[in-house]
């Protein structure tokens, strides 16, 4: 990788000063051509194919790197105009008593602009690669803020079953039996909810190792969703969900895995968050361009802060951000994945409880 | 009352604990390799009744246990481990695996498997053609009259529809995968292109379950391939 580069380098090295040459050559002769036409055809007067002269060096100073051949070129415009342009013609003649004067002034001219392009070009070189290190900055922030929230959402359910499993060690005989159970069953939970992080973590670097470009291939919708449902009622028996699936065959291109993923992140959302006894409803609609996934609770909604950040992973920085552990990263892992199949996903607040809706195209999105 | 003996190849400590004491508890004989070279002696010297397989083992790559154990033995063989990939597990049960549970695995899950993967040994050594019957909640199945009914009902498959239907049946409880089926159905030179199979799939579930996306009978591993409701125990 890094001697690829390097050689790039070296040869774009070799092949700058051969592209510059060509253009001088190519824009003095284009400014000569159109010099000799305006010369014979329309008009004599040596004024204006200096100004053609002047024109054709700022040229060439612009499209071409360093000061050399704009100063080339404004030179070989006085010799030029000197020799075919003015009288005598076909004559080097220098010795006209305003010649030193317009020599220097195109001379000064074409200095200026080769300076001013160079340092134009300069600039906007150290503007891409500003650019170029603030995006790699944002990126870099982006994973710390990934981590930090992760280790926060990992050391919560941590230290429920650290401090669950000293409590039975330290003193396991003086709990009653169903204060025994409740320990346990909370240690269980805990470690189950860690376990689905983790497999959401698996599917982020999934996205992140393989680009953009992770593997697809067509599923029926109905087993994806099926496979869904049962893991989370593995982990969470006493959810209650209702299924809603169109008739016909489905078939989508996606990372099964993955999408599995967000309809568990969401579904368990749904169960957990929305503290309601109504099932959650899953409802899929086939769609002209699209397959849409509609998980729909019948909670408390979501309120207007959580609305605005609910997909960057921020939120739960708010002030209650020990009380609820996770949903933000959850749902931008949600995000990254939806995005990643050139998917769109969105929340919204309906009468009763919130509503998640995302959507995946039937055709690939990245072919 | 005879013991049924698992090996457990596995060489994480902890885990080996938790699964000794659960097996020992539920009336089996449990013997631990902690190495795979170590797995391949046992098995041969115990000729256990199951083998409880991890993938990642310190000396060589559990795939390579289960080629070399089923040189020789038809023995059970369910892998257990921590490669979530599906390749992973669809090339474990290609190579032979009985069956695959991935990490972690809860205790009453993990001694399901151990009775299915035990009763379809028990009958295929007992040379007596499986079964008559596939019988679970209202789904009935007769092998011999190659009839499908539900909850008392007829249902109508086509006929490769029931070649699946009775091929995933006869193997109820096990994840059967797709190239299983495609050579069990439609024969060894069938195309390896699973999506005939999976319409066809659609298809039954549509004519046996309810709710597709909820089903009772038939479950999908996406990538892997099917598994049916275990009817032994009916």
């Amino acid at each position: 990788m890094m001697r690829e580069k390097i050689k790039k380098a070296r040869l774009q090295n070799i092949k700058q000063p051969y592209r510059d040459v060509m253009t001088t050559a190519g824009l003095l002769l284009a400014t000569v051509a159109l010099a000799c036409f305006l010369f014979f055809f329309v008009s004599r007067s040596p004024i204006n194919i200096a100004l053609f002269f002047m024109v054709g060096a700022i040229m060439v100073a612009r499209h071409t790197n360093g000061y050399i051949y704009g100063i080339f070129s404004s030179v070989f415009g006085v010799i030029f105009i000197n020799c075919f342009f003015t009288y005598p013609y076909s004559h080097i003649d220098f010795t006209r008593p305003d010649y030193p004067f317009t020599f220097v002034c195109i001379l000064a001219l074409s200095l200026v602009t080769s300076t001013v392009t160079t340092n134009l070009k300069r600039q906007a070189e150290v503007l891409r690669f500003h650019e170029k290190q603030l995006a790699e900055a944002e990126k870099e922030k982006m994973r710390a803020n990934l981590l930090r929230a992760v280790s926060h959402d990992l050391r919560t359910p941590l230290t429920g079953i650290i401090g669950s499993i000293s409590a039975i060690k330290e003193s396991g005989d003086g709990y009653s039996k169903e204060e025994f159970q409740e320990l346990i069953s909370n240690v269980y939970d805990d470690a189950s909810w860690m376990l689905n992080m983790v497999e959401n973590l698996l599917s982020v670097t999934k996205i992140h190792t393989g680009g953009s470009q992770f593997a697809t291939t067509p599923e029926i919708v109905e087993e994806v969703v099926e496979e869904a449902v049962t893991r989370l009622k593995k982990r969470l028996p006493k959810a209650e969900i209702l299924v809603q699936i169109p008739a016909e065959i489905l078939m989508v291109p996606m990372d099964a895995m993955m999408v599995e993923q967000v309809l568990i992140n969401l579904l368990e959302n749904a169960v957990v968050h929305s503290k309601s006894q109504h099932p959650v409803q899953l409802f899929v609609q086939n769609q002209e361009h699209d397959v849409a996934f509609h998980v729909i609770d019948f909670g408390n909604g979501l309120n207007k802060e959580q609305l605005k950040h609910i997909f960057d992973g921020t939120y739960s920085k708010g002030p209650s951000a020990d009380g609820q552990k996770g949903m933000g990263i959850g749902l931008s892992i949600c995000h990254t994945i939806i995005t990643a199949h050139g998917g769109t996903i969105s929340a919204k607040n309906n009468e009763r409880g919130a509503e998640f809706l995302f959507t995946l195209p039937k055709e690939e999105a990245h072919a | 009352m005879h013991k049924f003996t698992v090996l457990i190849v596995e060489d994480e400590k902890h885990i080996n604990e938790f699964i000794t004491k659960t097996l020992s508890a539920n009336g089996y004989r449990t013997n631990w390799a902690a190495s795979g070279k170590e797995g391949i002696s046992l098995a041969t010297s115990l000729c256990p009744d199951v083998i409880l397989l991890d993938l990642g083992l310190p000396d060589i790559d559990g795939m390579e246990v289960i080629g070399q154990v089923r040189k020789w033995s038809r023995c059970p063989i369910i892998v257990i481990s921590a490669r979530i990939q599906e390749e992973d597990k669809v090339l474990a049960l290609d190579a032979g695996a009985d069956d695959y549970l991935t990490k972690p695995f809860g205790i009453l899950e993990l001694l399901a498997r151990i009775r299915t993967s035990l009763r379809h040994s028990t009958q295929n050594s007992s040379g007596s053609l499986s079964q008559q019957l596939y019988h679970a909640k209202g789904l009935e199945i007769d092998f011999f009259r190659r009839t499908v009914s539900l909850d008392g009902g007829l249902i109508h498959l086509t006929p490769i529809e029931y070649k699946i239907v009775a091929y995933l049946a006869q193997n109820s409880g096990k994840v059967m995968t797709y190239t299983d089926v495609l050579n069990n159905v439609w024969g060894p030179y069938a195309e390896n292109d699973n999506k005939i199979l999976r319409v066809n799939m659609a298809n039954i579930r549509r004519k046996l379950e309810k709710n597709p996306a909820q089903p009772a009978y038939i479950f999908t591993e996406v990538g892997v391939g099917y598994r049916m409701v275990d009817g032994g125990d009916a």
